[in-house]
């Protein structure tokens, strides 16, 4: 999988995923996610357009990121799968819609559909309403 | 990597006729589909060409694309199971066969791991939100989803066989 990191203003980053996201590539993507945060942005835009594939590993990583953009650690599996992060209405870090999806193929949406995703995490048809919104 | 391309094995399929055609009864050899299979090592590069696999094998197969997709998806998803909790770093191999069986296309796993019944795994709820899920658990419930079947059986020297089973032409299979 190709990814592109667009630093659009310190606040803003958008990654570009090219080819497949899955079990042996995912935590690559939250490592990019957890360096851009590092360095002060505070809005994740994640554009699918030319990713055709996502494994249930890569809504791991959708968590994983929606997580690191409020100010949280990341999911850790080496803590085991029974580790609960909870965020409580008083966790400082930002705003619910930190992460932001473009234009997920048809493949890729019924992941997120079936997995609940598409609910959680603000969909856009293209960078530039990603961005802006 | 191996891959293998089984041979077409004749079915005897009886014709039928009238006694006034004069003609008699004959056996009627038709070709069947062939199956495929494929060997990979438990190791998560390996997970890419066999998602190639299952893709080719099922398009050859005459699957329709959501159809594809969704068994590649379902295969992809238990044999990173079985990479991750089944072999758990430990070398070994997978073995992946394709096998028409009349409207229906099969995806068959085998492995050499603990046994592993699918239908065991804990339950997933994709409504409960983010902030209070449990990391993972999604694949064997995507599984599920995208399959008509799964049949879970324990192999006689050790480890298991899964069979993902699932009718070629229907756009949406898994709906439920």
């Amino acid at each position: 999988m190709n990814t592109t990191v667009d630093r659009v203003s310190p606040e803003v980053a958008v990654v570009g995923l090219e080819g497949e996201l899955d079990a042996s590539n995912f935590q690559d993507l939250v490592t990019v996610g957890q360096q851009l945060y590092a360095d002060g942005a505070r809005r994740l835009v994640l554009d699918l357009s030319a990713l055709s594939y996502m494994a249930s590993s890569g809504i791991v990583a959708l968590h994983s990121l929606s997580l690191v953009f409020r100010g949280q650690p990341a999911l850790d599996p080496e803590s085991g799968w029974q580790a609960i992060h909870s965020l409580g209405a008083d966790v400082s870090g930002g705003a619910v819609d930190a992460v932001r999806i473009v234009a997920p193929q048809t493949a890729v949406q019924r992941v997120l559909d079936r997995t609940g995703l598409s609910r959680m995490l603000p969909v856009f048809p293209d960078r530039d309403a990603a961005v802006a919104g | 990597m191996n891959l293998t391309r089984q041979a077409p094995r004749p079915c005897g399929c009886a014709a039928r006729t009238t006694p006034e055609s004069g003609y008699r009864p004959e056996r009627v050899m038709a070709t069947h589909l062939p199956s495929f299979r494929i060997e990979i090592g438990a190791e998560l590069a390996a997970l890419a060409p066999a998602r190639t696999f299952v893709r080719e094998s099922a398009a050859s197969l005459g699957a329709a694309r959501p159809v594809i997709d969704d068994l590649v998806q379902a295969v992809d998803e238990w044999v990173t199971n079985v990479i991750v909790h089944g072999y758990a770093g430990r070398p070994g191999s997978i073995e992946i066969e394709l096998i028409p069986d009349g409207r229906d296309v099969l995806a068959v796993v085998r492995d050499r791991c603990p046994t592993f019944d699918p239908a065991n795994a804990p339950p997933f709820d994709p409504r409960v939100p983010l902030e209070q899920r449990r990391p993972g658990g999604m694949g064997i419930h995507l599984m599920h989803e995208l399959a008509d079947s799964i049949e879970h059986r324990a192999l006689p020297d050790g480890g298991n066989e899964v069979t993902i089973r699932r009718a070629v032409g229907t756009a949406a299979g898994g709906q439920r």
